[in-house]
């Protein structure tokens, strides 16, 4: 079935995705996309890329990636509790208590992120951060050979969280994997625009959608490899500050601004022509954009901007609340802000840019 | 009436400590045409009464509490964030993230518990913030948070149930309405003529932050009573003796400051009906309604149990079906068991 | 207003040794009730009764007791040491004036050379000016009690600093209120409670309520703020009218009084604002679960500097206090 807007994202962050297991989340991606685009496959690394054709053979990238932060199965013991180890970065913070789901190829089975309760915690360590080698994960099983009938170690887990439209008009939303299945929904809503309205773009326009973005080993490197573009926009996610009592020099950027565009982060400059491209034509077109006012994070422009003989990038996020947690919180109008920044972008692309 | 579905659905009902009575009609209508009788008493508990037919019968008092742990609005801030308070001891490591409902003025809003971005967090990030460090999100303005909201207002996190194996099941408020359900259902399946006095079934208010039951006991003045409770499950890291387990059956409570002779009778009552229970012992405290129950009045002879538990005070706390079956069936016992009715139902001693 | 609320705090009654207190007010309720009485614990209970044929019975309560310090020791050097009653600040009392029930003037100091954070009863003495344990004990013997000295300033047309406000000033609504509800009767049945040893304890309003069974009561009783420099975050505000108490640490107000309050507030235009207290209890919780328990609620005074010689109330707070519970035991 054919979703949009909130529908589909809501579809692709409920997918089970984590990193290194991309592959329910590329099949949700590839069927939306079906007929859209001139070609679509996927490589032997489980990265998507969906071509549009364009004037010139130039390439441009997008990518977004499809990974979410979730959990690799370590152990378990024989009372039938799981150990567990975080794919990605997650403040401890925000395991404990939380419910999740566990998975591979075959199953999927409800969980619970559990450690001793508080009435068992010694009076000091009741105001302390429960280490994760404390928790464990609870799926109702008698004993280790029940919990191996439906998931084994190396099994992978993800938040188990619903997705919800709140807060003034209902324009903000809430959930897991926002971070970054809210690019790959972008990436297919612009793809079906530019089918739609029958849009010749000036340059082949690769849409990537890559795996393993959380830990580093980023996918991306090998589709920019691939693809071997001269310029490439990263759709992200990234952590913002915007919340209150933060010092304003630590916000980073504020949900309902707009996309958020890097200068620099801790793997990339962003090449300066790009960026003031990107910023001109969000004013252009009248289409909100900020810039990010923190230097923090990196993403996939880490390696797809040193690839090959080198590619200008440029990052555009949406700024998300309490990221890589199952409560991520993001505006719709920033969705929308971005999914026109990049469509206004590709149309107006020049190759002097 | 079918067990689970109770258990779900009087969890699921917003009742906070303070506000118990908030969602009564929802309460009423679920339970009430079940009961002959239904009130509330001074302070807020309430009493669902199953009559046996019998002229100057035995007043059996069943409590199980009906507030559950949650959080009160205190500050309205800039950006439509709150600070809240907590109601009852919330384990304060599962908030960071956490989904809540606001219950407005009107309406329900949604909100959520801000975590603090790495670059933000202070100190070495093995403290957790206090409760009123943390931050709810409402995505509201706060103009029109003041016209929704105030200060007081209770908030509560997000029913979620999610099934498990071996039909365990893990929500919030399971401490301590899922006992209220059992409660319920034992009295309610119980045919009348089988009772051994009329069942008064207390939801009782305020457990978690003092013990509102004391003077619901001392106006019912039953002549005895069981406290309904939910007990600490076992788990890793926690002691064999400090815990009872999952699926093993209901808690019985051996301590010195409940009543020992019908706590023996109890048991007795247990093994005629071979219904598995397990032993907690507990010897100077029950941490449950018990104590006050017994010392209301004169004093009334209470016995304590307990449904096996796990992750007490968060809201992913975790039961097992069969055991919500098998307390049922020792409450049952208990309310139709003649030899504690003979026993106790004789009043107190005159000196 | 202001000159009854001072006549009151300057009457001694650190908690256990209220007497002084009731008679004083005692005699100042005596017109406007019907009846009065000492009950065995020492609480002042007078009763206004109503025009209804089934009075409901409405609980006032304020409490009568202050902090102090109890002599337990005499030194050889006349130096008078104490131990507490009630939460004590030994930093805010520290260089304090204090006097005896019986009129004994002295200071209470520090051992020489100890650290303010150090300050404890043991390492505390009360300096009457006498010269040896002889002419020490002329004066002063074990088991009298000692206050900060009492005084009441006025700082400008609303503000009024000095003590004990905690919590003389909610026995002074109280008595206001009997003033009103003599002039204007109400339905039901008043019982205006002066409480005694609420400061260790609630002990006092305890067995008042017993006695009393009442279906409703308010309690009269000063709240912190948040408005201080450096203070914890929280709601109330000095001058921002009544305080009706949601919760503290002790209890969780009867939601409906609440709302209640807080609509009379709104309609009858009094200045109000709800009270979250992360800490402390008041006579409220002990009223709600004596006996078969009642329905409890209580406005409170706000006040900066609890427990020092300077608490500070705003006297428009207090007439809005006043004027709510009034509008409340009216409806």
């Amino acid at each position: 079935m054919r979703l949009q807007g909130r529908e589909l994202l809501e579809y692709l962050c409920q997918k089970f995705g984590p990193t290194g297991f991309e592959n329910e989340v590329a099949d949700a991606i590839i069927e939306q996309l079906e007929d859209n685009c001139d070609r679509i496959v996927k490589d032997t690394f489980g990265n998507v890329y969906a071509l549009i054709k364009g004037e010139s053979s130039d390439r441009v990238m997008i990518s977004s990636h499809m990974d979410e932060v979730g959990f690799m199965i370590t152990d378990i013991d024989s009372d039938g509790y799981i150990k567990f180890s975080n794919l990605g970065g997650i403040d401890p913070k925000v395991l404990y208590g939380k419910q999740v789901i566990l998975g591979n190829e075959k199953t999927r089975i409800n969980g619970v992120i559990a450690a001793k309760a508080i009435h068992h915690k010694r009076r000091e360590d009741r105001f302390s951060v429960t280490p994760i080698k404390e928790m464990y994960i609870d799926i109702g099983a008698k004993d280790e050979d029940e919990v191996k009938e439906y998931v084994n170690i190396g099994d992978f887990g993800v938040f188990n969280s619903d997705f919800v439209f709140f807060g003034t008009d209902n324009k903000y939303a809430k959930g897991k994997a926002i971070d970054d299945r809210a690019g790959c929904c972008a990436m297919i809503e612009i793809i079906r625009r530019i089918r739609e309205n029958n849009i010749t773009l000036p340059f082949d326009t690769y849409f990537c959608f890559t795996v393993r973005e959380e830990v580093g080993l980023s996918g991306a490197r090998v589709a920019a490899e691939k693809v071997k573009p001269s310029r490439a926009i990263i759709l992200e996610s990234t952590a913002i500050g915007d919340i209150a009592g933060a010092p304003d020099h630590k916000r980073v950027a504020d949900v309902g601004s707009g996309g958020v565009i890097s200068i620099m982060d801790r793997s990339t400059i962003y090449n300066a022509d790009f960026v003031n491209f990107t910023l001109n034509t969000a004013k252009e077109n009248y289409i909100k954009a900020q810039v990010k006012r923190y230097v923090s994070g990196g993403n996939d422009a880490g390696h797809i901007h040193k690839s090959g003989k080198g590619v200008k990038c440029v990052a555009i996020s949406m700024g998300t609340r309490y990221l890589h947690s199952p409560a991520c919180v993001a505006s719709m109008d920033d969705y929308e802000s971005i999914r026109e920044l990049v469509f206004a972008m590709l149309k107006n692309m020049k190759a002097e840019v | 009436m079918e067990l689970k579905k109770l258990i779900v659905d009087l969890s699921s009902l917003m009742s906070i400590g303070g506000f118990e009575r908030f969602e009564r009609e929802k309460l009423i209508a679920l339970i009430g045409e079940h009961f002959d009788e239904c009130y509330l008493d001074k302070v807020g508990n309430q009493i669902f009464v199953k009559k046996c037919g019998k002229e100057n019968a035995h007043k059996i008092m069943l409590d199980a509490h009906m507030d559950e742990i949650g959080m009160y609005v205190t500050e309205i801030l800039d950006g439509g964030f709150l600070r809240v308070t907590n109601i009852g001891g919330i384990d304060t490591g599962i908030l960071q993230a956490s989904d809540v409902i606001i219950y407005g003025n009107e309406e329900r809003l949604f909100g959520v518990i801000a975590s603090t971005p790495p670059h933000l967090a202070s100190g070495d990030g093995k403290e957790l913030p206090k409760i009123d460090e943390l931050l709810i999100d409402t995505c509201l303005t706060k103009e029109e948070l003041e016209s929704k909201i105030r200060i007081g207002t209770p908030v509560g996190f997000a029913p979620k149930y999610t099934e498990m194996l071996n039909g365990r099941i893990m929500g919030k408020s399971f401490d301590d309405k899922a006992c209220a359900a059992c409660a319920v259902y034992a009295t309610v399946t119980t045919p009348c003529e089988e009772l051994a006095g009329d069942v008064y079934v207390m939801l009782s208010c305020c457990e978690e932050v003092t013990d509102m039951v004391a003077p619901g006991a001392y106006a019912l003045n039953p002549d005895y009573a069981m406290s309904i409770d939910v007990n600490l499950g076992r788990v890793p890291g926690t002691k064999k003796e400090e815990t009872v387990e999952l699926g093993k059956g209901p808690s019985i409570t051996i301590s010195a400051v409940t009543d020992r002779k019908l706590t023996n009778m109890l048991i007795d009552a247990a093994k005629d009906k071979e219904i598995p229970y397990q032993i907690s012992v507990s010897p100077t405290h029950t941490g449950t309604n018990a104590v006050s129950i017994q010392l209301a009045r004169e004093g009334i002879p209470t016995v304590d149990v307990g449904l096996p538990l796990a992750s007490m005070h968060t809201y992913n706390e975790i039961i097992t079906i069969e055991d919500t079956k098998t307390l049922s069936d020792l409450i049952s016992a208990f309310i139709t068991d003649k030899r504690i009715a003979e026993e106790y139902g004789k009043g107190g001693i005159e000196i | 207003m202001y000159n009854t609320l001072k006549q009151i705090t300057l009457v001694h009654g650190v908690s256990g040794h209220e007497h002084r207190v009731a008679n004083t007010l005692k005699e100042m309720i005596a017109p406007y009730c019907d009846e009065s009485y000492i009950d065995a614990l020492g609480n002042l209970i007078a009763v206004k009764r109503g025009y209804s044929e089934n009075p409901k019975k409405v609980l006032l309560c304020g409490h009568m007791d202050e902090i102090g310090f109890i002599v337990n020791f005499v030194e050889d050097s006349g130096f008078i040491r104490v131990a507490p009653i009630g939460g004590i600040n030994w930093v805010a009392c520290a260089f304090g004036e204090v006097v005896s029930e019986n009129g004994v003037h002295g200071v209470l100091v520090p051992n020489s050379g100890t650290k303010a954070s150090d300050f404890a009863p043991d390492l505390m003495y009360i300096d009457i000016g006498a010269d040896n344990k002889k002419s020490a004990e002329r004066r002063v013997k074990i088991g009298d009690t000692f206050v900060l000295k009492s005084n009441l300033t006025k700082l400008n047309a609303s503000r009024v600093v000095g003590r004990p406000l905690d919590d003389r000033a909610g026995c002074g609504i109280v008595l206001e209120i009997a003033k009103r509800v003599a002039a204007e009767p109400v339905a039901d049945d008043i019982y205006y409670v002066f409480s005694v040893q609420e400061e260790v304890g609630c002990r006092g309003s305890k067995t008042a309520a017993f006695a009393i069974e009442p279906d409703v009561s308010l309690t009269f009783d000063v709240t912190g703020t948040g408005d201080t420099a450096g203070s914890k975050p929280m709601a109330v505000k000095l001058g921002g009218g009544a305080a009706i108490k949601i919760k503290d640490m002790s209890v969780i107000c009867d939601s409906e009084i609440v709302d209640r309050l807080a609509r009379l507030s709104k309609e009858k235009g009094i200045k109000s604002q709800l009270e979250i207290l992360a800490y402390g209890g008041t006579d409220t919780s002990s009223i709600q679960m004596t006996g078969s328990g009642c329905r409890a609620g209580a406005i409170s005074i706000p006040s900066r500097y609890i427990h020092s010689g300077v608490e500070m109330i705003d006297m428009n707070d207090y007439r809005a206090c006043i004027n709510l519970a009034f509008e409340f035991i009216k409806e």
